[in-house]
């Protein structure tokens, strides 16, 4: 099951102004006390944060909704988060303040077809993650046969993403997190 | 007594220093006399920095000052249309002939606007944005610069609410620089009468500096190691991202903040240097953001 959370939704929920920017730290942090709420309340697996309806992302705003909400409430072992409906200026805002704190999370652009990772993973976890998002389920010696490792470093990179909550583990596979 | 503090007759960031050593020592212990009567031109860096004194007077409750008007008619116009007027009635006793109320001029993209809050940092976004396909047809921005613009201009508002301790101000507007550059270029000014880089890092970065803390190594504190008085690892994002910004497109910020002053100075600029200190003392924060239209030769 996947819940969708629009970010637009909230923010004209938490700020009275008519624009569609998430600015300022304040706004930021009000707008991630209602996805906390909404994931409280949530038996769904994925949480997708939908940001299709939102102009402006600053950095501080960014960092208040994404990387707190990774830092400081981090959902239980068994949910997932997903940014969705990015731009590509949204898509660099919050790759650099996940990127500066060690943080990652996935995330699809408005225009891409598969999930990419944002913020800071190394190379073979971001090789690993894009194997997994274009082939759907895979195990470990498949995505070492795809990408001509050994097993071991395949595996290595896929146990960090599954421990990030990145990859989901069931049945000895690893799956990309569902958006639809 | 009556302490006369001569506004220059072209007001930019240049004529800040000469400007500041104007006020002798802070807060003033004598009433202030602005006398623009000879000034004709300002820039959005004059108007906030005029404002942010007549701020910090009234909060050191201090009398409030007199300000005299430029004597040409079409300069008084012009800082109505700024938006300039408006707030200086509130802070100053304004002598002079004070114009009607007008729209703004053309190359105005943002009136001069008090930040005192996050709500305010919203509707100078918005405003500017707004105003966001004026900057790229008339200054010739790219759209993703247009963007990168705004979200610099949120960040340096953000920094009054969240550093200064008390309220600012912000203005932007766009020149023709072409004998200058060879192009347009849009300028951001923000400035507040707070606690200034110096104080707001103090307890947190002085002990590391030691002998050598003062107004310059807290700017580059924050400017070069992005450090914030707050501990939280997130903090230090928006000078970082203004500072990214920056280097992509070209652009100039400079930061001014007690009796120093940080410019990170792009290649088209041969006149500035890094870092000037032992400057008149001037209370607060002052940036300003230049970002030329096209990347200059």
């Amino acid at each position: 099951m996947i819940q969708t959370i629009r970010l637009g939704h909230l923010l004209r929920e938490a700020v009275t102004t008519p624009y569609r920017n998430l600015v300022t730290r304040p706004t930021g942090a009000a707008v991630r006390g209602r996805i906390e709420r909404a994931l409280a309340e949530s038996g769904c697996r994925t949480a997708l944060l939908d940001f299709s309806d939102v102009d402006l992302l600053d950095l501080s705003c960014a960092d208040e909704i994404v990387a707190k909400l990774l830092l400081l409430s981090a959902p239980r072992p068994d949910r997932y988060v997903v940014l969705w409906g990015l731009r590509d200026d949204q898509v660099e805002a919050i790759d650099h303040v996940l990127g500066r704190q060690q943080l990652a999370v996935a995330a699809l652009a408005a225009e891409a077809a598969v999930l990419d990772v944002l913020g800071a993973v190394d190379g073979d976890a971001r090789a690993a993650f894009g194997c997994v998002a274009e082939r759907g389920p895979v195990s470990a010696g498949a995505v070492a046969e795809g990408l001509a490792w050994a097993e071991g470093r395949a595996r290595a990179a896929l146990d960090m993403l599954a421990a990030r909550r990145l990859v989901r583990v069931a049945g000895g596979a690893f799956h990309p997190l569902l958006v639809a | 007594m009556t302490r006369i503090v001569e506004i220059p007759t072209s007001f930019d960031d240049r004529a800040m220093d000469h400007y500041a050593a104007a006020f002798g020592s802070w807060p003033a212990g004598e009433r202030l006399l602005f006398d623009a009567r000879g000034t004709t031109w300002v820039s959005p860096y004059g108007f906030v920095a005029m404002l942010t004194a007549a701020q910090a007077v009234t909060e050191a409750r201090g009398e409030r000052p007199i300000l005299y008007l430029p004597a040409s008619e079409d300069v008084r116009r012009y800082w109505a249309r700024a938006g300039f007027l408006r707030h200086a009635a509130e802070l100053f006793e304004v002598h002079g002939k004070v114009p009607r109320a007008a729209s703004g001029s053309s190359d105005t993209l943002l009136e001069v606007t008090p930040v005192r809050g996050s709500d305010d940092v919203h509707e100078v976004v918005g405003r500017v944005q707004e105003g966001a396909s004026r900057i790229l047809l008339e200054v010739g921005l790219e759209a993703k610069a247009t963007i990168g613009f705004t979200m610099a201009l949120s960040e340096a508002c953000q920094n009054i609410v969240e550093h200064a301790g008390t309220t600012g101000w912000v203005a932007v507007q766009a020149y023709d620089w072409r004998r200058r550059l060879g192009t347009r270029v849009v300028v951001i000014a923000v400035s507040d009468a707070g606690i200034g880089f110096r104080r707001s890092l103090e307890p947190t970065q002085a002990r590391r500096f030691g002998d050598r803390w003062s107004d310059a190594t807290a700017l580059e504190a924050a400017w070069i190691q992005n450090v914030s008085r707050f501990r939280d690892p997130g903090r230090g994002q928006g000078l970082a991202g203004i500072k990214r910004y920056l280097g992509r497109w070209d652009g100039k910020i400079t930061i001014r903040s007690g009796t120093a002053r940080l410019a990170n100075v792009p290649a088209w600029d041969r006149e500035d240097v890094p870092m000037t200190e032992q400057l008149p003392f001037f209370p607060g924060a002052q940036v300003q953001v230049i970002l030329p239209a096209l990347a200059p030769k």
